[in-house]
This record gives structure tokens, C-alpha cells and sequence, in this order.
């Protein structure tokens, strides 16, 4: 494959994203705003200040996807509990900086814009005039500064400095409110990404956003309140520290109190409600180009499920407005066979670059030396991976959908690297395999079967969780395709929390995990990142190295210590050299196959789309990830009912 | 008789002592905990989770304690009438079994309902019509009953009640009512779904039922009280339903006790795929999710249930069999 224009004009986006960003609000030029019938009563009541002392001097403007839209409906979706709280946090994406619907390019949201010093140290964030919590009171720079002191400073609450905020000696950057409306954060380093890492600071997984309404959580804070205020209301509701007050308070699913700047917040209902009901916010602080406030969209409901094939089941029956999360992938058909009776269209989100069924193998594997030994050798690698018939798991597992490649990123990011690592080793050839095995002195029996040098029978085993989609299946079909080289494979589907288990006392041989941090190595959790934890099997002993500054575990060599290097380094450098690193840790990556890769860019995780057929503005395509939220970054705050 | 209920009534504590134990040992027996399984959600749910906060999150919880000493903590609160807070819910115990228990008690009462009044006629029936086509027509329909697995049968019954008319007979609720306060419209909405789920929860037991009234009747038709009532000349429909079908069914009723427990347990698999809002699913997601206040609670008090429940039993089948009370 060609590199696309469409690659090269995601690389330029990336480049000039700093630098475009802050213009855009520069385009509105009206003065005067519209808001949602509703609202607009409640202000002719007197109930609700007027719609432009609402809004921010300079409010976000949201381009709208095919049109700009009018007012009113309620979008249905189901959830599996509170443990599912995310399924709210991707769909408001309430963050002060977000990623753009391709996942290239960081646009303003919260914040107006920023600005870094030349030598990427010093950061400074431009809040919104006049923008408001959901309650009306104002959203200023103290906002982030009570995040600052009261929870990254707060030993209680941050025990140790968060890693996104760490200076090079481990001490926390330095926060300073320049003015009302004006944040500087100095760092002692070059820190490239920290607008990056200040995208995924939205309040998800229960952690706290890097913005807090100081004004209502400062009453269960003892630096605001006081200890003997907070210790009285601790009390009261029967608990043992202030902090499990404060957490208790400060997550906006799981308190309907709590003021927020997303577009739709919650009343009355939490997350371990039967319906989470989230209702228009009419503080947003975003205006469509015609200027009417958003969202268009009244109000969402998340339904509970407790079983995720009823859940499937309802959306083949047309009970959501809008649901890809739980929606299984092989239901596909059966939801599209369905969806003119049940008044629904469905399309598909790929998935953002990697592997959507990756055969990891472990590289420190302990419980057998011999064996260890084989699976730690690249040639032993290469050779499994030439023996997997890809074409027959795209088909039968897949559905047909998506592409054979190793897990490297998707062929429109900067960090692709090229169509040789994206497709090296993945051709079926079987005789070539069978060689390398013979080569390695494993040598087969009078059954066709291999044994290791030693002697001793060669036995793999791959451990498979039923989640996400067809990995059981996938896992068989690899199984008979090694069985067919010689190599006796057992295929173990395991319970999640088992296999989590098992995986941190590094008891796996192999496991089926995907690979869906590719466009994201540097931050976060990546999981070719030996030292990510929770991630893959790939290097345990090595991860517990760098847990314990070197006290135990195994120090890391070669390719996988590289890695790591390659990722400190893009840590403190400019763009351009980050897509270099990139490209190197992925080229690198296929050639050493820690993860032998099968299909990928399927629409697997959260990507076959059931859409209302009257819901208008969904974006055909959408960059389908974690990090960037998704749905959230399709903006749902612009959806609207068309007739 | 009244020893008998003493003594039984003195060996309760102990048994849910011992109940207890074994339920918390059970539950920590799989690997890993509440944690781990949450972890395990977010990867599946496509996010992750930092260390720290993982290790924060386990000393909040006091899962980095003994077990033995949750145990106990959980005992001890437990006494004090605490049942605890669920880990995933991060609501009380009491609260989430409590609004579950209504329902679930509404359906499998219903579901007994339509089980004996499906059963018995079918039983009395099967057996005066011996060998006749009726009984063959209940024998077979019987067996099928007992055969078909419920959750299959309500499958089935979702997919065809969707297929062909387009209406989808999941959950207790219409979609408008989920949310909605308790009102009269909701109980006549909850009335017009609850019937399907009993129904298909009432299937097998109707069919073991209706066996052993037919069994027991065919014993007790040829009996001499039988055939003297006969030769008096008593109409045969008044004189097999007045004498011996009253013996026939001594044992259906004297089982009753045994219900009790299955009124909360019944028909887990067929809630779990009719997504039900009864105690069933939400016990099989505490043990899965490794949420064991929660769980040690409802299969604490499924054991309470059942320790009242066999009592009664007992209770009811010594007034019925005075043998059983001297033996």
C-alpha cells in the first residue's frame, strides 16, 4: 500500500495541531445564541439566566457532521452496572482538551487553547471566560488548582506523584494560577506529551479529572472545609476516612450531585440505578456554527442489563437509539437482517490500528527452562507465526471483515510503519515453518509430533478469555494449524479473573489479547510496554524488574530493553522524532513477534454501530479507541432526531 | 412434637454457622478478588487502571487483610443486622436484595400457582383415564416438560414471540416503566410480563408434579375405602376427588417447605437470559465479579430460607402422618 494522502494529511494535522487550534474559535462571529425550547421557558420563568450568561465570551463551536441540527428526543442505551461507569465517561468525553473524531489531532474543548514553551517545559492553559459548572457556578482556574493542591499534593488522596505529572526526580510539576482564567504548569523536563496525557484526565475509571468544582467538593476536602467539618460529615455517613468520602462525592456517575461540564449530567439517578438517566446540561459550553447551544439531544438514558446477550437481544429488537458497547460482533448479521422492522441502521467503527486477536507469547516463561528458552527464541516465533492459516480466522472468526497484519497501527497514522512490518511473517507457509522447527532440534516422533531437544514432549498451551469476540475460536483454529506442524497445542478457556490471576503470577505460556494501544505507545498503559501493568503476558518477570528498581525479577535485554528506551526518549521529544520512534518500535515490534499478529482494523471492540435510522450526524467513520473515547469522539452532543 | 421443633429450632444457629463458613470459603476459593475481576471488566470494557490506584482501591476495601479476619468482620457486622455494602454496587446489601425480593417473590409465587393448577388436574386426569389417549397426550407432554432445559424453552418463546409479532418479552418491565415509581400502571404492566417467565419457571415443576399425583392416585384407587365408596354409589368424579386424591397430594403439600428456598433461587439461568430484575442474576454476578459480601449474603440467606423451609416440611408432614412424629 501506498502512503495515502490521507496519511499525509493526518501527519501535517498532527504537526500544526498546536498551532491551529487556538484559531478556531476566532470563526464566530455571532453574538447572539439559541437554546433548547425547554431552557428557553425556564429563562422566560426566570427559573434560568439567559442563554449568553450561560455561556462562556467564547464559547466551543462544534462543527456539526453533515448539518446543524434542531432540538428535542431522547437517545436509549444500555449498560452492564456500575462497573460500566465508562460507558458514560466515552460517551460525554468531558475533558479539557479532546482528540479530534480521525485521533490525530488534540482540538480545544474545556480549555480555549495552550500554549508551550519553546523546549516543551512550560505549559500554559487558557481557560474559557465565563464558562460554568452544570449548577451555574464558575469554572476558573482554581477548578485546576484544587486538583493541583487538593488531591496531586494531598498524601492522602495521591500517595505517590501521578507518572503523567512526574518531573525527572519524581517530585510533582508546578502548577501556577497566572489569573482567573490562566494555568502554568512547569515541568523540569521537555515533556512532549502532556497535552496527550491531559486528554485521558476526564474523570474515567473512577480516577478524579484534572478539573474539579472546587466550590462543591471543597466541603468534604479538610483543606477547604476543615478536618472537623469533614470528619462530622464522615461520620454521618458511617465511613473511615475522608478520602473514601471524597471519592464517594467527586465521581459524577456515582453522585448526581456533583456538578460537571458535560453536556448531558445526571439529576437524580447514579450508576446503580435500573435506568442512569442524563439530562441536557444548560451550562455547556458549546454552540453549533449557527450558534444554538448544544447538545440537541434531551436526554440519554443507560439501561440495565444484566446479561449481555439480552442486551444484544433488545438492540436486535430496536430498544436503543444509539449502542456499540456490548454490541457483539457476530450478531452482525442477525442485526442487520433485522434492522428495517426494527428502525435501526448499523455500520462499522474498525478498530484503531493493531491486532484484534494477537497470539502473545511470554518471554521470561519460568515453569519450564527448556521450554522458556524455545518461547523466548525469535526463530520459534517467526515459525508459529508462518504456520496460523490467517485467511481461515478472518473468514470463519472474523466474519470476512478486516485485515491480515502483525499489531502495528493503523495504515493512515503517522506511526505506521510501512507495509513490510505491517505484513511480515503472515504468510501461510507451512513448509518454511516446518524447516525453522526442524532447525530448532525439534525433532517429530513416530505420531508426527514434536519433542524438544531433550526429549521431552513439546506441549503448548494457550490461554483464551470469552471476551470481546470469537477469541475461543481463534484459539482453536491456531491450535489445529500448530497440531498440523507438529506442535501438541491445548487450548484452556479460562474464567477473566483466573486468567488475570495466572497472568500476574506469570503461569501463561500464550495467551489471545488484542492489541489496541498502537496509536498511543507512549502514554497510558501501551501494552508493548513491558512495564505496563495491567497488560499482556509478554515480559512479567521483566515488568516486576522495573516495579522493584532492579530487586527482583528479570533485568531486560535486547529488544524488549530497547523498547523501553524508545519510549523514554519520545517522552521529551518534539513530534517529528516521536512518529521516528514510532515507526522504529513498530518495525521492531514485527520482527521480534512478541505478539504474532492475525486480523486486524475489524470492527470487533465496540464497533458495529446500532444507530436509530431517524438519528442524524453520525459520522460514517469514526477513529474507534479507548483513549479517544469513542463514542465520544464522534461528538454525540451534535446528534439530532431527523424526521 | 414440640421437643421436636425445639430441638430443631436450637440446631439452626449452629447450622448457619457452619453455612457461613463454608459459603465464605467458597466464595474466596477462585483465584483473585473483587479487584482483579474489576480489572478484568475494565480490559474487557477496553480500559485500564493504574497500579496505585489498584492497591489504593484494595486497602479501601480491606481486601489486603486475612481472610479470616473478613470473615469475621463480615459475621460481626452481620449480627449487628449489618449485611454489608456490595463492592460493585457501592450500595447497601440490604437495599439491593430488598428491591429485588418483592419481584422475585411475586414471580415464583405465581409461578407455584400456575405449577398446581396445571399439575394436579393434570395428575387426577392422567390417572382415572389410565392408559387412555388423554393420559398418553399428558404422559408425553410430561416428559418433554421435565426434558426441555427452561432457559431453552425461554429462548424459544423470546425468539418466536419476537419473530412473529415483533414484541420482545424480556424483563419484568415495558422500557417506560423500568425507571418509573411504583403506580398502579406499573403493576398492571409488570402483571401483563410476570406471566410468560412464571410460566416457563412453572414448565418442569408442573411436569414432576403432575407424576407424582398420577403415581400416587393409581395406589389409591384400587384401595378397599376406594371401591367402598364406589359400591355406595357415589357420582365417581365427587368420589375420586373427595377421597382419594386428598391422599394423593399429602405429599405435594407436604413439601411446600421445600419451596420456600427455590421461591428466591428458582430459575436463575431463565432471569439471567430473560434479563429478570429477581435476586437470581444479581447472585450470579456477585460470584463471578467476586463480590463476596454481597454473595456470602444472599447464599446465607438461601440457607436460611432452606433450614425454615425443611422444617416446615417436617412440621407439616407430622401432622399429616402421625408415624412420622413418634418415629
Amino acid at each position: 500500500m501506498v502512503i495515502s494522502a490521507r496519511k499525509q494529511r493526518t501527519v501535517r494535522a498532527w504537526l500544526v495541531a498546536l498551532a491551529a487550534s487556538f484559531l478556531l474559535p476566532g470563526m464566530v462571529f455571532a453574538q447572539s445564541y439559541s437554546e433548547a425550547p425547554a431552557l428557553a421557558e425556564a429563562v422566560a420563568a426566570g427559573d434560568l439566566p439567559p442563554v449568553e450568561e450561560r455561556l462562556p465570551s467564547n464559547p466551543l463551536v462544534i462543527q456539526p457532521v453533515d448539518e446543524v441540527g434542531t432540538y428535542g428526543g431522547t437517545i436509549r442505551r444500555a449498560f452492564t452496572g456500575p462497573g460500566d461507569s465508562n460507558n458514560y465517561v466515552r460517551w460525554v468525553y468531558d475533558a479539557l482538551v479532546r482528540f479530534d473524531s480521525e485521533g490525530a489531532e488534540i482540538v480545544p474543548h474545556l480549555l480555549e487553547g495552550w500554549e508551550s514553551s519553546d523546549d516543551f517545559t512550560t505549559w500554559t492553559l487558557n481557560m474559557r471566560e465565563g464558562a460554568k459548572w452544570s449548577d451555574g457556578d464558575d469554572f476558573t482556574a482554581d477548578d485546576i488548582m484544587f486538583y493541583y493542591n487538593g488531591v496531586v499534593l494531598n498524601e492522602d488522596l495521591t500517595p505517590s506523584t501521578p507518572a503523567w505529572l512526574a518531573n525527572t526526580d519524581g517530585t510533582p510539576a508546578t502548577f501556577t494560577k497566572v489569573d482567573d482564567y490562566t494555568i502554568q504548569v512547569e515541568f523540569d523536563f521537555p515533556n512532549t506529551l502532556f497535552l496527550t496525557e491531559l486528554t485521558f484526565r476526564d474523570g474515567a475509571d473512577r480516577t478524579l479529572a484534572a478539573f474539579l468544582p472546587s466550590h462543591y467538593l471543597g466541603q468534604f476536602h479538610p483543606d477547604v472545609a476543615g478536618e472537623e467539618a469533614v470528619q462530622a460529615l464522615v461520620d454521618e455517613a458511617g465511613l473511615s476516612s475522608w478520602v473514601d468520602l471524597f471519592m464517594q462525592k467527586a465521581i459524577p456517575p456515582d453522585n448526581a450531585d456533583r456538578p460537571t461540564m458535560a453536556a448531558w449530567v445526571a439529576e437524580d439517578s447514579t450508576v446503580s440505578d435500573d435506568v442512569f438517566v442524563v439530562r441536557r446540561n444548560p451550562y455547556f459550553i458549546g454552540v453549533d456554527t449557527a450558534g444554538n447551544q448544544l447538545p440537541y439531544v434531551d436526554e440519554v438514558q443507560f439501561r440495565y442489563f444484566a446479561d449481555v446477550e439480552a442486551l444484544n437481544f433488545a438492540a436486535v429488537a430496536g430498544e436503543f437509539d444509539f449502542q456499540a458497547r456490548h454490541i457483539q460482533m457476530p450478531n452482525f448479521p442477525v442485526l442487520v437482517e433485522n434492522s428495517e422492522r426494527s428502525g435501526y441502521r448499523v455500520i462499522t467503527w474498525p478498530t484503531f490500528g493493531g491486532s484484534d486477536a494477537a497470539l502473545w507469547v511470554n518471554q521470561n516463561y519460568t515453569l519450564d527452562e527448556e521450554l522458556g528458552e524455545l518461547l523466548a527464541n525469535r526463530d520459534f516465533r517467526i515459525a508459529l507465526s508462518h504456520g496460523i492459516e490467517r485467511e481461515e480466522i478472518r473468514e470463519s472468526a472474523f466474519l470476512g471483515l478486516g485485515e491480515i497484519r502483525q499489531p502495528v497501527p493503523a495504515p493512515w497514522h503517522p506511526y505506521y510503519p510501512g507495509d513490510e512490518a505491517a505484513t511480515r511473517y503472515t504468510e501461510f507457509d507451512p513448509d518454511t515453518a516446518n524447516a525453522m522447527l526442524d532447525e530448532l532440534g525439534l525433532t517429530r516422533g513416530s505420531d508426527g509430533m514434536r519433542s524438544l531437544p531433550s526429549g521431552a514432549p513439546l506441549r503448548l498451551e494457550i490461554s483464551v478469555v470469552p471476551a470481546f469476540g470469537p477469541w475461543p475460536d481463534v484459539a482453536q483454529l491456531i491450535a489445529s494449524d500448530f497440531a498440523e506442524l507438529g506442535i501438541t497445542t491445548d487450548v484452556q478457556v479460562r474464567e477473566r479473573t483466573a486468567h488475570f490471576t495466572m497472568r500476574d503470577s506469570n503461569e501463561l505460556m500464550m495467551e489471545i489479547w488484542n492489541e489496541d494501544t498502537t496509536a498511543f505507545p507512549f502514554t497510558g498503559n501501551p501494552k508493548i510496554d513491558p512495564r505496563s501493568n495491567p497488560a499482556t503476558i509478554f515480559a512479567v518477570e521483566n515488568r516486576t524488574w522495573y516495579e522493584t528498581n532492579g530487586e527482583r525479577g528479570w533485568e531486560p535485554e535486547g529488544s524488549i530493553a530497547r523498547i523501553v528506551e524508545i519510549i523514554e526518549e519520545a517522552k521529551t521529544v518534539g513530534v517529528d522524532r516521536q512518529i521516528e520512534l514510532a515507526q522504529e518500535l513498530y518495525t521492531l515490534a514485527s520482527e521480534e513477534v512478541f505478539a504474532i499478529g492475525t486480523v486486524g482494523l475489524t470492527p470487533m471492540i465496540q464497533g458495529v454501530v446500532v444507530i436509530n435510522e431517524n438519528l442524524r450526524n453520525v459520522p460514517a467513520v469514526v477513529a474507534n479507541d479507548w483513549p479517544l473515547r469513542t463514542p465520544g469522539d464522534a461528538r454525540p452532543e451534535q446528534f439530532f432526531y431527523g424526521n | 412434637m414440640h421437643l421436636f421443633i425445639l430441638k430443631r429450632l436450637l440446631i439452626a444457629p449452629f447450622l448457619l454457622a457452619i453455612f457461613s463458613v463454608i459459603a465464605f470459603v467458597l466464595i474466596q476459593a477462585p483465584p483473585g478478588d473483587f479487584l482483579t475481576s474489576y480489572i478484568a471488566e475494565l480490559a474487557q470494557g477496553g480500559t485500564s487502571i493504574g497500579q496505585e490506584q489498584i492497591e489504593a482501591l484494595r486497602q479501601q476495601y480491606g481486601l489486603d487483610r486475612p481472610t479470616y479476619v473478613q470473615y469475621f468482620v463480615w459475621v460481626g457486622n452481620l449480627l449487628q443486622g449489618d449485611l454489608g455494602t456490595s463492592f460493585e454496587w457501592r450500595r447497601s446489601n440490604a437495599e439491593l436484595i430488598g428491591e429485588r425480593l418483592a419481584l422475585t417473590l411475586t414471580m415464583t409465587t405465581i409461578s407455584l400457582i400456575f405449577t398446581w393448577a396445571i399439575a394436579i388436574p393434570a395428575g387426577i386426569i392422567s390417572a382415572v383415564r389410565q392408559y387412555s389417549g388423554i393420559d398418553y397426550v399428558i404422559t408425553v407432554l410430561n416428559y418433554i416438560g421435565l426434558a426441555t432445559p427452561n432457559f431453552l424453552l425461554a429462548l424459544l418463546i423470546m425468539w418466536f414471540a419476537f419473530d412473529q409479532f415483533g414484541v420482545t418479552v424480556t424483563g419484568l418491565f415495558s422500557p417506560e416503566y423500568v425507571a418509573a415509581p411504583w403506580s398502579l400502571a406499573r403493576v398492571a404492566d409488570m402483571m401483563s410480563r410476570i406471566w410468560l417467565p412464571a410460566l416457563v419457571l412453572a414448565v418442569a415443576g408442573t411436569a414432576e408434579v403432575a407424576r407424582v399425583v398420577r403415581a400416587n392416585l393409581l395406589d389409591e384407587l384400587d384401595r378397599p375405602y376406594t371401591e367402598m365408596a364406589r359400591a355406595k354409589g357415589l357420582p365417581e368424579w365427587r368420589l375420586v376427588l373427595k377421597y382419594p386424591t386428598r391422599v394423593a397430594i399429602a405429599p405435594v403439600i407436604s413439601t411446600l417447605g421445600w419451596y420456600i428456598p427455590r421461591l428466591l433461587s428458582g430459575g436463575l439461568v431463565v432471569s439471567v437470559v430473560m434479563s429478570l430484575p429477581t435476586i437470581g442474576p444479581l447472585l450470579l454476578r456477585s460470584l463471578i465479579g467476586q463480590d463476596m459480601y454481597l454473595a456470602g449474603t444472599i447464599i446465607l440467606l438461601y440457607s436460611v430460607l432452606t433450614i425454615v423451609g425443611t422444617l416446615l416440611s417436617d412440621i407439616l408432614l407430622a401432622l399429616l402422618d402421625p408415624r412420622i412424629r413418634t418415629a
